[in-house]
């Protein structure tokens, strides 16, 4: 395999051309990181600007019981009644978005993702959903991942699109990214050999696409994949995306080490994690839309990966379970006025967003902006 | 809107112009500053701290030892502390100290406080007036007032490492920075971590969930992670190259 020349891959970016598996190898193997850092910039100014996007959001993760024992996840008890394991009863659930609305605040969506629970019948998780759209029927439900909607079909004996037409009749309205991993067989042998394959994550998402359905989508990083293993798992993505045009975000998301069985391997490093932003948003140029997940990174990281690529910040979350039990140490939510801050301070245009990139507010509507704001790039301001 | 992109000619280093600079061109021109001091190297080293008369906190055998200006009063005379084994001071507050540092034979590590939100004119400013110091200053060290944010840390770490030329050295501290922004900073001119290198891991568990501290193996890492080859700087000063295990 010859290596492409960083010129030839600028230019082939600049051209709208797509890349290839070897030009992604060769981002992933370039010396140079800010180089791949400032060509992904480029693709995100030509798409948004300075936008940068954020949503008012609560995570719901409704139970921990899972049947899937992922080697990377710190989150999954295997059975109910072991230690740590826990299932919300639908009140527990509903009450964290009644206590949201007590609060006046005016969230726009709640992300939904559970462990495979073996003993709850589909009622729990239409009822779940029903239940929130009770209490606010404006709320957007982003709920379940492939992987879920997957162990649905097959415990309880339907087929995808039934599954899901049962649940948006319910209330559901988009579907996460969660649960795809890293795609090559090799690797899901290795740390999640007993849930969905790659191809079924892929055909979950495909039939939401085909049924009007947004989604997201998402690729872990850090644990044993190769870089190849990396840019195979993208050029998966942007196939499917060529067939059906329904994926909204591409979410890069962080091997966190703490409490799993991978605790022996390093967590990725600031430098990986930007330029993993940076080659997914040169691998997926038809991908509107890449999400640096703070939680996850870190809020410093997230912040820079502002300039590497990712356009959106995900949201102010409430009460994230998943990274934080894998040792996130970022705190549990953000204020709306605190994301807004992060971005202005890296130069950036902060815009609220629904979950499907409608405009909520920005501007002037998001506060003012602080004094010292200054532009990241051209700081031209002279002082006396 | 356009991003500088980095087969522009490099403009030359005025503060003007400093101030002016894309982010990426930035970064590149103080990593470009960076490699001719050191080539394209990352170093660590193994210190430990005079903290009071005959107290030391730190490995017995670090490489370097240092103490903090604001222990002088309590440790005396610059030469008493140098004989007492100190081989560099830690300062930022008083130039006069910096130069009596320098001229007894201690490496001067000058600290840096930086604040989110300042104007590149105001640090541009600030560096500036340290010019005069920069021959008696052996390294510096950009220490964020408050909780650092990414990009405003990265872009003072380049501006700083363009503004003072004359020093030879910009560390990185893995305490205030933390390690994945500690580790970006290498590609913004730094070129040495600062802060615990310890033999071994201690478990991150109750009271040590936050320790800063990077083995030998984790510091080589980072530094091997953001680019660079990474040496540990041994106690003659000579830079020993890290070869992964």
């Amino acid at each position: 395999m010859t290596t492409p020349s960083f010129a030839a891959i600028r230019d082939k970016v600049r051209a709208a051309e797509p890349l290839t598996l070897e030009d992604g190898v060769a981002l992933f193997h370039h010396p140079n990181l800010l180089e791949v850092g400032a060509l992904a910039n480029e693709v995100r100014e030509r798409l948004h600007g300075d936008r940068t996007y954020f949503n008012r959001n609560l995570h719901i993760n409704a139970t921990n019981v899972c049947e899937a024992s992922c080697m990377f996840c710190s989150f999954a008890r295997l059975e109910p009644g072991k230690p740590g394991a826990y299932t919300m009863s639908h009140d527990e659930a509903w009450g964290k978005l009644r206590a949201r609305v007590a609060a006046d605040d005016p969230i726009t969506e709640i992300h939904i993702v559970n462990g495979l629970h073996p003993g709850l019948p589909f009622d729990y998780y239409t009822e779940l959903l029903a239940g929130l759209k009770r209490i606010q029927p404006s709320i957007h439900l982003k709920a379940f991942t492939a992987v879920e909607i997957f162990y649905f079909a097959k415990k309880f004996g339907m087929p995808i699109a039934d599954v899901i037409a049962k649940l948006r009749a319910a209330g559901l309205d988009s579907l996460p990214g969660g649960g795809a991993e890293i795609f090559a067989p090799r690797v899901r042998r290795k740390i999640c050999d007993d849930k969905c394959t790659a191809d079924e994550w892929l055909e979950v998402h495909r039939v939401a696409h085909r049924m009007g359905l947004r989604s997201n989508c998402t690729m872990l990083y850090g644990t044993i994949e190769t870089v190849e293993e990396r840019v195979d798992h993208l050029l998966r993505l942007r196939a499917l995306q060529d067939e059906t045009g329904g994926f909204q975000t591409f979410i890069a998301l962080a091997f966190h080490p703490d409490n799993n069985s991978l605790m022996k391997l390093p967590a990725p490093t600031g430098v990986e994690d930007l330029r993993t932003y940076a080659v997914a948003r040169l691998m997926l140029h038809n991908i509107p839309h890449i999400k640096a997940y703070w939680i996850m990174l870190g809020i410093k990281t997230a912040q820079t990966a502002l300039w590497f690529g990712a356009d959106d910040l995900d949201g102010t979350v409430q009460e994230e379970k998943i990274y934080h039990m894998a040792g996130a140490e970022t705190p549990q939510a953000m204020s709306p006025a605190e994301i807004v801050r992060i971005i202005r301070q890296a130069g950036r245009t902060p815009v609220e967003r629904d979950t499907l990139y409608n405009v909520v507010a920005e501007g002037a509507a998001l506060g003012p902006d602080k004094p010292y704001r200054r532009d990241v790039r051209r700081s031209l301001e002279v002082v006396s | 809107m356009t991003t500088q992109m980095i087969e522009d000619p490099l403009p030359t280093a005025s503060a003007a112009s400093l101030a002016a600079l894309d982010l990426f061109v930035l970064g590149r021109r103080a990593a470009e500053l960076r490699d001719t001091r050191t080539s394209p190297r990352g170093a660590f080293v193994r210190r430990r701290q005079l903290v009071a008369p005959g107290e030391w906190r730190g490995p017995r055998d670090a490489a370097e030892a240092f103490a903090d200006e604001a222990d002088l009063p309590a440790l005396g005379a610059l030469a008493g502390v140098r004989d007492a084994g100190v081989g560099a001071i830690v300062a930022g507050r008083d130039p006069e100290l910096a130069r009596a540092a320098a001229a007894a034979g201690l490496r001067v590590i000058w600290r840096l406080p930086f604040e989110n939100g300042e104007l590149d004119g105001t640090r541009l400013d600030r560096l500036a007036a340290l010019e005069p110091l920069s021959p008696s200053l052996g390294a510096l060290l950009p220490t964020p007032v408050g909780e650092p944010y990414g990009l405003d840390a990265l872009r003072f770490f380049a501006l700083a490492r363009l503004a003072l030329p004359a020093v030879p050295r910009l560390f990185a501290d893995v305490t205030t920075l933390g390690p994945r922004l500690a580790q970006m900073a290498f590609g913004f001119g730094a070129d040495e971590l600062f802060g615990p290198i310890v033999a071994e891991r201690a478990l991150r568990l109750g009271a040590n969930a936050n320790n800063p501290a990077l083995t030998r193996k984790e510091a080589a890492t980072l530094i091997r992670g953001a680019g660079l080859l990474p040496c540990e700087r041994l106690a003659d000063g000579t830079l020993e190259e890290v070869t992964p295990a």
